[in-house]
């Protein structure tokens, strides 16, 4: 028996053997079906994988234990032994009486989180009766003008017993202001309350679009959110780290690991600048990511994240905590993987997307509905998509064990190689003066476009074959019933909202405002102000332009 | 030769979502089969596309959207063009638009509608033809 | 809806509601038909004119369409009642003809201000004769009232500098952080500035860049004095003398002191972070004091190139109509093939040619250019514009 190197490098040589030997006549006369593969990120991929003598020699730097340092292997011991994911169905549409009763139904049927989706007027901070909004209120999340909505869409849902994902960022402070309060009604102190808002701003600016204020003072909201949560709301999840919306817009897997985790640098960066200690803050971070059909390909992104989270943490900021060491995300199934045509696929496409973030370790995933590329989902589509988590969960048997494709020559390797991948285009990031310089720059918006664009080539030349769209079509699409949105909701939204205007003290109103107005030009934390305004009825939009005085607006500026 | 000038297009995100991919992938196939197309970015109002597409002298207009707020924001563009003598400047679109609403966009004077998944050659060769159809001014 | 020239003419002017069509639609002509540019430019000597036209021109990532719009936007709060033109050049694919003209994403807050005018053109490549047409959009910008024009291209190309060339003042923006702008200006770039805007003045390395710009300046403009009038400090002569009647001849006392003027100062160099308006002010000042100082001047040096532009828009003309000829069906190939077999000359094909082109018709080759056929071609039967 010899060292591990040596074997491996047996074993390779074999390899290389056995591709010039029998696998070079077996071609001669049964070519493969193409002259190069590769993963959906247009990563190479060889026919045959060996052992790579690192997996043994390295194997605590590599891999660890699972709940032990680097986190390869899972952030908790046990895994889905001791607990399964959360199951956290992203919802919301039209008004607040509307989404409060899917959320309640989605809880009868077994989710275990709440996830609020906002409609854009919400996520940018204009009211349902501004401009801007036409034609938007209540379309892709629910409507949320003040207080009073926010009261109506969490009735009867226990704040202590439910934790809450709410997908919010340049208006987050806003909405937390809000949960709090209604909390605060419900008689649940605000340090019982659990829960994640978004308010990954960075995003927003390289992918998603829904920023209002421009990046400098949009971190310091960041980083007062931070340090009010960690004194008052310290079970909350202060940010969560999004490379979801960056996947969607077209990046490659390595991307995603590399510009999230870029933008989780510069607000660690912001908040240590803002007075706070890593391992304060640290163990509030969340992250979330997409899951893309490429299953391989997923299982070692969410891998090969960790394992670079862990190291940048440590190295970088000296964190100590474990909890700050720990990259903790959570899920959706892609998006822009779902096709309009034969939507009954997607059904299949979302299954096997999800085994993957179960395969991957995350620690929540929602599941998209087969019908969510032509409209927001059917309660039944919704179902089904549920059931598919709730299926590998308690049927696959893949939870049984921790990590199970840990040692696979081939998952180790990709995980290797997107790993380095991502920290080469982080220190091009850094090289660039950081990633507020580098979306400045466009650099990475222009690197996400480059990806889709080369994504968008290999379908349209029918290299990539997407199973009822460039192949396997089926002509004429048999109807299936879509959800809508009520095309009363803008009007009734409306009318609420001027019910709230005339109902409240508009003298308070306009102190707290100009409370936040001022607030905003000192150093003080805009919390307090918020939730003052809030309490007093204040809505997003007015709340949005207090703030505006002194911020300013941010506009695209990169094509 | 000189190439034949080929009509100037305009790609635009009316309304407040964010997702660019599907606009800016339509904008490069466009360019890449000859057109000049101008681009106007994220979050822009109907008034903002239509007196830029009157300003560059397009011959269409591309709106995409996948936020659901379709009906409301290409009528509108759709209005302002008759309100601006600009009728003959023909409007498709794309994003998530459910079936149901084809017809009714089409009623409204939207020419074509692509869903996600049409190949580039399906959206270059029906504006191709559809620009072609368009009376000589 | 067919409408002569005149009359787009006639409602561009008038400013009503269809005034920015009937430009917009004026501008195609001049971007798109050649054929109607000289013409067109020749009608054009009494329009009114922009004060100042404002070229500006960098490396890519400089911000240059940063600058233009904050510029615009401080010409507007400046004077409500101004009205300003931008004409934003973006280079076209060298492979489809196509371009993605992207420009107007960083100046969308002015698309629905009705006193700000913007067009947005494609390079089309150095033979696509664009200098010209661009000329001809900033000339039915003035039509409409616009007061100033900014002209923004990349500074890379000969026709995109040629563009910039046409402008009054050209200013040349550069951005720390980006060894393409130092290349660029020992490319010939700094030659074509007559102002220079060091841009992101909040980035730690915008004072070297400056530091490094000035000094480059400086040196050009001693080696232009020296080329103009001889060394500004003394030369020393290690060669024989010279020997005049009266004794060596001290070569430096013979020649004058170089006289300076306006064109031999050091241009202009601003700080200004465009993205935070800031510098603009100052910026806008100067350009302000400058045009006040030298408008009438740019009038009259305009009056004097109308010359030269009608020359050009003919050539280009002249060049269009024989290479379609040269074109038509393949025969042109042919014909071409032809000299290579020594079955004609150059000079016969050439005299041909210019024959075809001008009558408008399809001969059968230069030996029998004589029997010209009277079919009239696709060149004659251009198609008409509304």
């Amino acid at each position: 028996m010899g060292s591990t190197a040596e074997t491996a490098a047996r074993i390779a040589t074999a390899i290389d053997a056995w591709n010039n030997g029998p696998v070079a006549k077996s071609l001669a006369k049964f070519p493969e079906q193409r002259t190069a593969f590769v993963t959906a990120s247009d990563k190479k991929v060889e026919r045959l994988y060996g052992p790579d003598a690192s997996i043994f020699d390295d194997y605590d730097r590599k891999l660890g234990l699972p709940g032990q340092y680097p986190f390869t292997r899972g952030v908790q011991p046990t895994m889905y032994r001791g607990r399964f994911w959360t199951m956290r169905q992203y919802a919301g549409f039209a008004t607040a009486e509307e989404s409060n009763k899917r959320y309640r139904y989605l809880l009868e049927q077994g989710t275990t989180g709440l996830s609020v989706a906002f409609d854009l007027p919400t996520q940018i901070g204009y009211d349902s009766d501004d401009d801007m909004a036409a034609g938007e209120v209540g379309k892709v999340g629910v409507a949320i003008d003040s207080l009073a909505d926010m009261e109506t869409l969490l009735e009867g849902i226990p704040l202590d017993k439910i934790s809450t994902s709410m997908t919010i960022n340049a208006t987050a402070a806003i909405l937390l202001a809000m949960y709090i309060v209604v909390g605060e009604k419900q008689g649940v102190a605000a340090d019982k309350l659990n829960g994640t808002i978004q308010n990954d701003i960075l995003k927003e600016y390289i992918a998603r679009g829904t920023y209002r204020f421009p990046p400098k003072p949009s971190l310091r909201l960041i980083s007062d959110i931070f340090g009010y949560c960690t004194e008052r709301v310290p079970n909350w999840n202060t940010i969560s780290i999004s490379g979801y919306h960056i996947r969607e817009a077209g990046s490659t897997a390595a991307q995603e690991i590399a510009f999230t985790l870029a933008d989780a640098i510069c607000y660690v960066d912001t908040a240590i600048k803002a007075g706070l200690k890593v391992d304060d803050f640290g163990p509030r971070l969340a992250f979330f990511f997409a899951s893309h059909s490429d299953l391989f390909e997923e299982v070692a992104k969410f891998r090969a994240a960790r394992r670079l989270y862990a190291r940048i943490m440590k190295e970088r900021f000296g964190a100590a905590n474990p909890k700050s060491l720990m990259l903790r995300f959570h899920t959706q199934t892609g998006g822009v993987t779902l096709t309009a045509q034969q939507p009954e696929n997607n059904i299949v496409r979302v299954a096997i997307q999800a085994l993957a973030a179960v395969l991957g370790g995350t620690q929540s995933l929602h599941t998209n509905s087969k019908d969510e590329a032509l409209a927001l989902p059917t309660e039944e589509a919704v179902t089904v998509a549920l059931r598919t988590q709730q299926i590998i969960a308690y049927e696959s048997g893949v939870t049984n064990t921790v990590d199970p494709l840990a040692g696979s020559f081939f998952v180790e390797k990709l995980t290797d190689e997107l790993e380095a991948e991502a920290e080469a285009l982080i220190k091009q990031i850094d090289e660039r003066g950081g990633v507020v310089a580098a979306i400045e720059q466009g650099f990475i918006q222009k690197q996400i476009e480059q990806s889709a664009y080369r994504f968008g080539q290999s379908i349209d030349s029918g290299d990539r074959v997407i199973v009822g769209v460039n192949r396997f079509t089926s002509g004429d699409e048999p109807d299936i019933d879509l959800f809508e949105v009520p095309e009363s909701t803008t009007q009734r939204q409306v009318e609420k909202l001027q019910r709230v205007r005339q109902s409240r003290d508009s003298k308070k109103v306009e102190a707290a405002l100009a409370n936040i107005t001022q607030a905003a030009a000192s150093d003080a934390n805009l919390m307090p102000p918020i939730i003052d305004a809030v309490r007093e009825y204040a809505t997003v939009g007015e709340i949005c332009r207090a703030l505006a005085v002194v911020f300013g607006e941010y506009a695209e500026s990169h094509s | 030769m000189e190439k034949s000038l080929k009509p100037r297009l305009l790609i635009g995100k009316p309304g407040l979502d964010g997702h660019d991919r599907g606009a800016k992938y339509v904008a490069q196939i466009l360019r890449d089969a000859g057109f000049e197309v101008i681009y106007t970015g994220i979050r822009r109002s109907p008034e903002q596309i239509v007196d830029t597409a009157i300003q560059e002298d397009v011959a269409a207009i591309g709106l995409s959207l996948l936020s659901g707020a379709h009906n409301v924001l290409f009528g509108r563009v759709l209005e302002l063009l008759r309100e601006r003598g600009a009728e003959d400047v023909l409007v498709f679109g794309g994003g998530t638009i459910p079936p149901k609403d084809v017809p009714r966009l089409k009623e409204m004077g939207v020419a074509a509608v692509f869903t996600p998944g049409t190949p580039a050659r399906e959206i270059v060769e029906t504006i191709d033809g559809l620009l072609a159809q368009r009376p000589a001014v | 809806m067919e409408r002569s020239l005149d009359q787009l003419v006639s409602e561009a002017r008038g400013g009503g509601p269809r005034s920015q069509r009937a430009a917009a639609r004026l501008m195609s002509v001049m971007t798109d038909q050649p054929h109607r540019l000289a013409e067109l430019l020749a009608g054009s000597r009494d329009w009114p004119q922009p004060r100042l036209v404002l070229g500006i021109t960098g490396a890519p990532g400089s911000g240059k369409s940063t600058l233009a719009d904050h510029v615009v936007a401080e010409l507007r709060a400046l004077d409500p009642r101004r009205k300003v033109g931008v004409v934003a050049v973006d280079p076209s694919s060298p492979f489809t003809g196509g371009a993605l003209l992207g420009d107007r994403v960083r100046m969308m807050r002015h698309a629905t201000d009705s006193m700000v005018y913007i067009r947005s053109l494609a390079s089309r490549g150095h033979l696509g004769g664009l200098a010209l047409g661009a000329k001809g959009v900033v000339r039915v910008m003035g039509l409409v009232g616009c007061d100033i024009v900014v002209v923004e291209t990349v500074g890379v190309g000969q026709s995109e500098v040629e563009i910039a060339q046409n402008a009054d003042v050209v200013v040349v923006v550069l951005a720390p952080g980006q060894g393409d702008s130092i290349q660029m200006l020992k490319a010939g770039l700094m030659e074509a500035g007559d102002l220079f805007v060091v841009n992101k003045a909040d980035k730690p390395d915008a004072a070297q860049l400056q530091q490094q710009l000035l000094a480059m300046l400086e040196r050009s403009r001693t080696a232009r004095l020296d080329l103009a009038h001889g060394a500004s400090e003394p030369l020393v002569c290690h060669g024989p003398q010279l020997q005049g009647p009266g004794g060596p001849i001290d070569i430096q006392q013979d020649r004058p002191p170089p006289p300076m003027d306006f064109d031999e100062e050091t241009p202009g160099v601003f700080l200004c972070s465009a993205a935070n308006h800031q510098g603009i002010k100052e910026f806008v000042a100067a350009l302000e004091e400058l045009t006040t100082r030298q408008a009438a001047l740019w009038q009259a040096r305009r009056q004097e190139q109308a010359v030269e532009e009608i020359r050009q828009a003919v050539l280009e003309e002249v060049r269009r109509r024989v290479s379609h000829v040269l074109q038509l069906n393949g025969n042109g190939e042919n014909q071409i093939r032809r000299i290579l077999a020594g079955e004609t000359t150059l000079n016969e094909l050439v005299d041909w040619l210019m024959d075809v082109a001008a009558s408008g018709t399809n001969a059968k080759s230069p030996a029998a250019s004589d029997a010209k056929s009277h079919l009239r071609t696709e060149a004659a039967g251009r198609a008409e514009f509304a």
